[in-house]
């Protein structure tokens, strides 16, 4: 029994309740859905409508036509889609911390960082991750890219593991919030960076080029994995290596977080 | 019969941060760093039956908080040996978690957008509660508070005190052993007190449940607890029944209270009045020596020894003379009792 408990399939059922409970109170409040869903669409359109300007002046960058960016640009926006869906907890976690409600969560007989995610579910993920679709549906179509089988498994692949990065990076940042007081603001800068992920790290100088793959590993946000549908003589090591690195990237991150919290509920009252 | 709760010469001591002053301070801070040790448990030990409700008291700072960690596996003692239904806490988090039940007055830990049903429901899950358990504890819980008519509200919408009786019932829903309390009548008005404190008591004997009462609100101790325990400074300074302490608490009561105002002059006047309310009390209660009458700031406030004159009788005596505007009977904090304690030497 005690191994079932702490088996994938007891944590998936867990989340699945509070989701479906999360997302009824949700739909209940229905002025408050609307209009986060509709602020969510404008966020994207304006983001598109930036995008497609500087295309209107440009016919292309670094040698990316602007089909191939709004792949990458459909293809980024998916894998940003469950860091927002299920890990914006994290956004609250300062919060949490400093009056102190923190601590109600380390009373329960579950994973702390799985308990305190699994409280918000952001919804809005849902408009961004339609958009997506459509975007990519639309640039590949027009790149004309073939619809094979492997094509499909590399894009959900991709956007999987992809996603993991995005994911690592705000665990890492909002971890901060154990240690130091103020690291929403490093939360916000990580959290921008998703808009370079958008691009080929081609279009950067070298020095960026690493800092973007073993830094602050923006790259396999979107370029690398995404090279395997859109550019299969350039693939690199890179792109085989996302999925690897990414889980390595989450699991270091969730170490870090959960060594921040338990540090944290050691501290004064 | 074995304790539930087992500590023996418990240390904490916690690293901090020695700041130096000033901006060349910080800058040195950010290069070295020195930090002292805070004792905030000092060789505590504490036997804890099963089914005991223990108030834990103690100033803020005290060591509180720190100990009921350690008991809850949060925090890892420094030195010493803890048990908790014969498991060391803190080497399982997540397993003494399943027989332990906290519940906070301040912050609720039900989901605040559902209805209290729905929390139940995640609960009951989280627990592996049995049917069987679920489906009747949810009955008791109904016959004992009416509960039933709370279930389909969501939390958010609740009043503290529901919100409070919500939290108690959601901490007991699996049967825990031994079930943490701090401050759970915090901020409530005088019926739901009395309302949280019977149900609390209703649970602790029907289901044998171990209590740790933390509170500062001797009223909840006095409802409650047979046994006090007192931290001071990470100290264990008291450890015995309440009925040892009663005198330091139990006789004396504090009531204000507010005068018709006849005369612009108010401040004057209340003085006044305290004159007049001594004077009156000295003659209609001659043994009650101890009897305070003071004034505060708008109050008159009236500090009663019981064992002298009932407080009925006193407050009867002072309606008969004078026309009464607003009242207030206080509740004794337990620093009160505390510093009772440090002044008349128990110790």
């Amino acid at each position: 029994m005690e191994k079932e408990k702490n088996g994938f399939a007891f944590y998936a059922h867990i989340y699945k309740k509070i989701l479906i409970q999360d997302l009824k109170s949700k739909m209940s409040y229905r002025a408050d859905f609307i209009i986060s869903t509709i602020g969510m669409l404008f966020t994207n359109v304006a983001g598109f409508i930036t995008f497609w300007l500087i295309f209107q002046n440009f016919p292309q960058i670094s040698g990316w036509t602007y089909h191939e960016m709004l792949f990458l640009y459909g293809f980024s926006m998916l894998a940003l889609t469950p860091v927002q869906c299920f890990f914006d907890n994290n956004w609250n976690l300062s919060r949490a911390i400093h009056s102190g409600d923190f601590i109600k969560y380390c009373f329960r007989p579950i994973n702390l960082f799985f308990y305190y995610m699994s409280e918000v579910f952001d919804i809005k993920g849902l408009g961004q991750f339609a958009f997506g679709i459509g975007t990519l549906a639309y640039s590949w179509n027009k790149l004309g890219l073939p619809l094979s089988f492997r094509n499909i498994a590399g894009l959900i692949i991709g956007v999987l593991s992809a996603s993991l990065f995005m994911i690592a990076l705000m665990n890492f940042a909002s971890a901060l919030h154990f240690w130091i007081v103020g690291a929403t603001s490093v939360m916000i800068l990580i959290f921008k960076f998703k808009d370079y992920a958008r691009y080929p790290i081609t279009i950067f100088n070298k020095f960026f080029q690493f800092v973007f793959s073993f830094i602050i590993p923006i790259g396999f946000m979107t370029y690398y994995p995404s090279l395997f549908i859109l550019h299969q003589e350039r693939i690199s090591i890179l792109t085989y290596l996302t999925p690897v690195f990414g889980i390595v990237f989450v699991y270091l991150s969730y170490l870090f977080w959960m060594k921040g919290a338990r540090q944290y509920s050691g501290t004064g009252s | 019969m074995e304790p539930i709760i087992q500590m023996s010469h418990i240390d904490k001591t916690f690293k901090v941060l020695k700041r130096r002053e000033g901006i060349k301070g910080s800058i040195l801070d950010l290069f070295s760093r020195e930090h002292t040790l805070l004792q905030a448990v000092n060789d505590v030990s504490l036997d804890i039956m099963p089914g005991e409700m223990v108030g834990y008291l103690g100033p803020n700072g005290a060591g509180k908080s720190t100990t009921i960690k350690m008991m809850t596996g949060v925090l890892e003692p420094t030195k010493g040996d803890i048990l908790v239904n014969g498991r060391v806490p803190y080497e399982n988090r997540t397993k003494n978690a399943q027989d332990i039940g906290v519940v906070f007055g301040q912050r609720t830990q039900l989901w605040w957008a559902l209805p209290v049903i729905e929390s139940f429901k995640i609960l009951k899950d989280i627990y592996r509660i049995p049917d069987r358990v679920y489906k009747d504890n949810l009955e008791y819980y109904d016959e004992l508070v009416g509960a039933g008519q709370l279930y389909h509200k969501a939390v958010r919408e609740m009043s503290l005190g529901q919100r409070t009786l919500c939290d108690i019932l959601a901490a007991f829903l699996h049967n825990p052993k031994v079930v943490f309390m701090d401050e759970p009548t915090i901020g409530l008005d005088v019926s739901m007190k009395s309302k949280i404190r019977t149900l609390v008591s209703n649970l602790n004997q029907s289901k044998g449940t171990t209590v740790i009462l933390t509170t500062h609100d001797m009223g909840d101790v006095d409802a409650l607890c047979k046994r006090i325990v007192i931290i001071d400074k990470g100290t264990v300074i008291y450890d015995n029944e309440i009925e040892h302490l009663r005198k330091y608490f139990g006789a004396y009561r504090t009531v204000k209270f507010k005068f018709k105002a006849n005369r612009k002059d108010t401040k004057g006047m209340v003085a006044h009045e305290a004159d007049e309310i001594r004077a009156l009390l000295a003659y209609k209660f001659p043994e009650a020596e101890t009897l305070q009458v003071t004034q505060e700031e708008q109050w008159v406030q009236l500090l009663i020894n019981e064992e002298e004159a009932r407080m009925m009788d006193v407050i009867h005596s002072v309606m008969e003379q004078k026309e009464i505007v607003d009242m207030n009977l206080q509740e004794i904090s337990t620093e009160k009792v505390i510093q009772k304690i440090y002044e008349g030497g128990v110790l």
